[in-house]
Order: structure tokens, then C-alpha cells, then sequence
């Protein structure tokens, strides 16, 4: 079996693959195919300035493994905040949920989101406006403590409120 | 809203020195014995193509590769190949390769594969690569010579897509990261200071989609490999995650955030329609295609527990019908290629986290892995192999099992890998 192909210009993102199925004779199968020689560009994304945060409101409130329920501690920790927010309704907070590692990332950050919306819902069904309100998640991308043991995990289950 | 400006510096990739290795932990029963030639006046290149070769193959778990196959003398003419001196060394299948060099900067790579019991030549393929390349000719020549004996296409010359975290004094960068499936050839596709989570190829490869914090909140970008260029899919103020592209490339699934909850719709990239496929007050989430694109998977926590649902996207209002039973925990799921099984998370009964899989004929899942927190597990496309991330006291690696027995390790020598995404076929 005679195969004739051109000499071929291996260049970037060719992809050339011919096929050329065994005629006459035998089982043979005879192929040509050209390496993809494929380029790859990277990007670079700089540091952003920490924005400043809302120091008066700092607090954080802890849960139970995958639960977004509310503890009667964490009660007692947002009760506090309720009026410095309602004495200071220019005072905008973000509510940061976070999660421990285990478990899936994604499933996660949306375990993390359902904390800091039940941290909202507590503080808006106690006077606090919407539009004092920020709801983010992290999910387990940010412990705050690191090791893979009951004591970090209880420390990483949190909502951060900045 | 805030609109936050991020300066994008555009490098061209450098090759990085922290490249992964490989290590073989365990292997198969009952392998097909291979043996190669050498070519005796190509010496270097010879030798590094055949050890690329045998690498790829040994990692498919079906493979034992016969030394001294160089003792039976080959013909002068192609009628007369020496299977019985084959058969007496146990060979099933032999490999005769040769090199060109048109010139200096390219090369052809022609192997011819031999079947010993049927005494015939089954293959006989020629590679043209750069000389510069000669990995990636390796990897195309062994995909070649593994479909030639199993009838299935090898996925030596396919892609991983993770993230890699590394941590300098109190500063944590994050790299969206491609390499070969043996860990070589690594590069940057994205440097952030901010985490990087849920990467996700496009299904001709030239692509990936990604959950990016760079803006202070979680959103999905779209990323082109050969320029560079990004833009995030939607412009949004509540987070958006876990992108999955439907198999022809038109649509991507996404979990969005906008009433509170985590809910999965479909935006048409085309013209970005939204069109939302769960409403339930629980967490929705992780979504990924079957390989026809007419049904999703995804995770959901509506029996109380994160557990898997399918939804057939033929029809409005379908209802999504429960895959998983068994434990309490069962989520980031994904299909085989021929849709005849899925594989997932699982946590067992002493709280560990293992990469399983459950096939559609059987009512019982199959625990494939053994670490503490196993996760993310990637099929490969030809749905023999699969790769996951080992994560113990905060340190990941690769790990890449095969469904034939099988598992080896990349280890990284730099931070923590995580989170894997096999590539489709590229070749």
C-alpha cells in the first residue's frame, strides 16, 4: 500500500487529520493525522484596594454542619445589631456565608448563601431595611481556620457581617 | 451596582518548572502484553516517544509492556514477519515504529501494530509533528496504538483544566491551570489573587468557563485558550456559579442566585435568553449535560439532603426524577459517555468523602476511591478513566483511576490541585 501526502505546514491550531481507509487487499487501518500544536494565552488579574468596611457592625455568627439555622447564640450576637442598624440607616452591611470544606465547592457556596439570607431574613423580620442588606457567599474558599478537624470545621460554618 | 475596574496584564504562557509526575500505585489483572522496537539509529527521540508511549499505555490499566522484543530480527520483507517468535515471548501485540525528519524542525512518526494470534497487521499510521513537540507526537501515536488493540480511542493526547492555590506568607494566589493527562506541559490560563472554582471545557476544547471572585462576588467568565480574551456571562448583582456547556457548544448551564437560593437555568449564549429549569425553595445546584444534551443532572437538597436529580429538558415542567438513595450525601455528579451510569461524590457512613459510581442497571453504587476527602471526579471521554482530587489537611493533589483497575497519582510540587476537568477528544 502506497500512501503520497504532501509535505504539510504544521502550524498553529491545525487540525488535519486524514483518515485514509485501507483499500484493496488487507485490514490494515492507515492513518495520517497532524499534531494541533495549540498556543495558550494567560491572564493576569492584579490585586483590587480592600474597600472599607463598616467597622460598627462587625459580628459573626456560627451554624451546625450543613445548616443554615440560626442558634439561640447566634440570636443573641445579631440582636445587638439590630439597633445599630436601625439608629444608622446609612450604615450598609454585607453578610458573608462561608462554609467548612467538606463536601462539594458548589454545593458549598450556595449552603453559604443560605446562611447569610437566613441572617438577613432574622435582621429584616426585626425592623432592619433590604436595602441595608448584602448577601454574598464564599462558600469553603475562605476558612478562617485552617486543618481538617472538628474544631476548624466549626470555626469555618460562619456568616461574616462587615 | 458596583463596577469595580481590574487591570488585565496579557502575558504569554511561560513553562512552568512545577510540573506533575507520575506514579503508579496499582495495576491491572489480566493485561494485554505489548512489546515496541527500538530504532536503532534515532536514538534519542526513539526513546523518548516509546517512553511516552509506554507511560500512556501502563496508565490505561489494560497494558504490560515485554521487554526484549528486539531479539526476534525483523524481515527484510514484509511477508515474513516472525509471529511465532512473538508468540514464545508472550506478546499479543507488537509495535514497529519509524522516524523521519524531513527537516530539521519536524518530524514523522510511523508506527505499524501487529496482532500476534491473528498473525496480520491491524494499524499502520504515521504521525507529522514539531520536533519541539515531540510529547504531544508520543501521545498521538499511543491513542492510535491503544484503539488499534481495544477498538476504543485513547485519551493520552486529551487536556486537564484545574485550579491550582498557592500560598506565600499570609497571601493566597489562585491559577486556573491546563496540562497534559500525564501532567506535563503546564500552563497558566489565569492568575488571580481572588479564588478560582468550577472550571469547565467547551466541548471543542478551544474554550473553558469558570467561577471567578475577582470582583469581590462569584461569577462566571468565558475564557478563550489562544487569545486570551474574557468576559463574564452576565452582568448581574447576585452571584453566578457552576457553568456546564451543553454538548454542542450553544448553551450553558448556570446556577444563579437571584431570589437568595441557588437555582439552575439555561442561558443561551447566542443571545443570552435565561431560561430557568428548577424552583425549589432547597439548594439546586451543579448541573451538568448528558451526553445527548437532553437531560441535566444536578444536585438538590429537596429530600433534606444533597442528592442527585435528573430532568429531561424535552417538555416543559418535567419533574425531576431522584437518582441517588444510598447515603446522605451524593452530589457534583457526572455522566459516562454513554450515558449508561453516573459518577459522583459520596460520603460513606464515617463521614469520608469517595469518588463512586452507580450504573442505570443496577440499584447499588460502587465506591471507586478510599481517601478521606475524595472529590470532584472528571470522566474522561472515552469513559474508561477518571480523574478526582485527594484532599487531606489542607493539601490536594490530582489522582487519576481507571474503571479497569488501574490509579496513579499527580502529584504537585507547588500548592494545592484541585477541582480537575477531563478535556474532550482534541485529536
Amino acid at each position: 500500500m502506497v500512501i503520497t501526502l504532501n509535505k504539510q505546514i504544521i502550524s498553529k491550531l491545525t487540525l488535519l487529520i486524514i483518515v485514509i481507509a485501507a483499500a484493496s487487499c488487507s485490514s490494515v487501518r492507515v492513518t495520517n493525522e497532524s499534531v494541533v500544536e495549540e498556543g495558550v494565552r494567560g491572564v493576569t488579574i492584579s490585586k483590587k484596594a480592600p474597600e472599607t468596611q463598616a467597622i460598627l457592625a462587625n459580628a459573626t455568627v456560627y451554624f451546625e454542619y450543613d445548616s443554615s439555622r440560626l442558634t439561640s447564640k447566634s440570636i443573641q450576637t445579631l440582636r445587638g445589631l439590630i439597633s445599630v442598624l436601625q439608629n444608622n440607616r446609612s450604615l450598609n452591611i454585607v453578610l458573608e456565608g462561608h462554609a467548612d470544606e467538606r463536601g462539594t465547592r458548589e454545593y458549598n457556596l450556595a449552603l453559604g448563601q443560605r446562611r447569610a439570607e437566613s441572617v438577613a431574613a432574622y435582621l429584616l423580620s426585626n425592623g432592619v431595611s433590604r436595602n441595608q442588606l448584602k448577601t454574598i457567599s464564599y462558600g469553603e474558599e475562605r476558612p478562617a481556620a485552617l486543618g481538617s478537624n472538628n474544631a476548624s470545621w466549626a470555626k469555618n460554618r460562619r456568616v461574616e457581617i462587615k | 451596582m458596583t463596577k469595580s475596574i481590574i487591570s488585565i496584564f496579557v502575558f504569554f504562557s511561560v513553562f512552568s518548572s512545577a510540573e506533575l509526575l507520575l506514579e503508579i500505585t496499582q495495576g491491572s489483572d489480566n493485561p494485554i502484553n505489548l512489546g515496541i522496537y527500538e530504532i536503532s539509529s534515532q536514538g534519542n527521540e526513539d526513546t523518548l516517544i516509546k517512553n511516552i508511549i509506554q507511560n500512556d499505555l501502563i496508565r490505561t490499566g489494560e497494558i504490560k509492556f515485554i521487554e526484549g522484543v528486539d531479539i526476534v530480527p525483523l524481515p527484510e520483507n514484509d511477508q515474513e514477519f516472525n509471529y511465532s517468535g512473538w508468540k514464545l515471548l508472550g506478546l499479543d501485540y507488537v509495535v514497529i515504529p519509524s522516524i523521519k525528519s524531513p527537516d530539521k524542525n519536524s518530524i514523522e512518526y510511523r508506527y505499524r501494530v501487529f496482532d500476534v494470534s491473528r498473525k496480520r497487521e491491524v494499524r499502520s499510521s504515521t504521525v507529522f509533528g514539531l520536533s519541539s513537540n515531540l510529547r504531544q507526537v508520543g501521545h498521538y501515536a499511543s491513542d492510535g496504538i491503544y484503539e488499534a488493540i481495544t477498538g476504543i480511542e485513547g485519551v493520552a493526547s486529551t487536556k486537564l483544566l484545574y485550579v491550582n492555590e498557592i500560598s506565600f506568607r499570609d497571601e493566597k494566589s489562585y491559577r486556573l491551570m491546563v496540562s497534559d493527562v500525564d501532567g506535563y506541559n503546564e500552563r497558566t490560563l489565569l492568575n488571580s489573587p481572588e479564588p478560582i472554582i468550577s472550571p469547565a471545557w467547551s466541548p471543542k476544547g478551544d474554550k473553558v468557563a469558570y467561577v471567578s471572585f475577582e470582583t469581590g462576588i462569584a461569577n462566571v467568565y468565558i475564557q478563550d485558550l489562544a487569545t486570551g480574551d474574557r468576559e463574564s456571562v452576565l452582568e448581574q448583582n447576585t452571584q453566578i456559579s457552576s457553568p456546564a456547556w451543553s454538548p454542542d457548544g450553544k448553551y450553558l448551564s448556570l446556577t444563579l442566585y437571584q431570589d437568595g437560593n441557588a437555582e439552575i437555568y439555561i442561558l443561551r449564549l447566542r443571545d443570552k435568553t435565561l431560561t430557568r429549569l428548577t424552583n425549589h425553595y432547597s439548594i439546586d445546584t451543579e448541573a451538568i449535560w448528558s451526553p445527548r444534551g437532553n437531560k441535566i443532572l444536578f444536585t438538590s437538597g429537596r429530600s433534606g439532603s444533597p442528592q442527585l436529580y435528573e430532568i429531561s429538558l424535552r417538555g416543559l415542567r418535567s419533574k425531576p426524577k431522584r437518582i441517588t438513595f444510598e447515603g446522605t450525601y451524593n452530589a457534583k455528579g457526572s455522566y459516562l459517555p454513554d450515558a449508561n451510569g453516573n459518577i459522583f461524590v459520596h460520603r460513606a457512613k464515617s463521614g469520608s468523602f469517595h469518588i463512586a459510581l452507580k450504573y442505570k442497571k443496577e440499584n447499588f453504587i460502587r465506591i471507586l476511591t478510599e481517601a478521606r476527602l475524595d472529590e470532584s471526579p472528571s470522566v474522561a471521554p472515552n469513559g474508561n478513566m477518571v480523574v478526582y482530587a485527594i484532599s487531606e489537611e489542607n493539601k490536594a493533589k490530582l489522582a487519576i483511576l481507571s474503571l479497569n483497575g488501574a490509579r496513579f497519582v499527580l502529584p504537585s510540587s507547588q500548592g494545592v490541585v484541585r477541582e480537575p476537568a477531563w478535556s474532550g477528544f482534541v485529536r
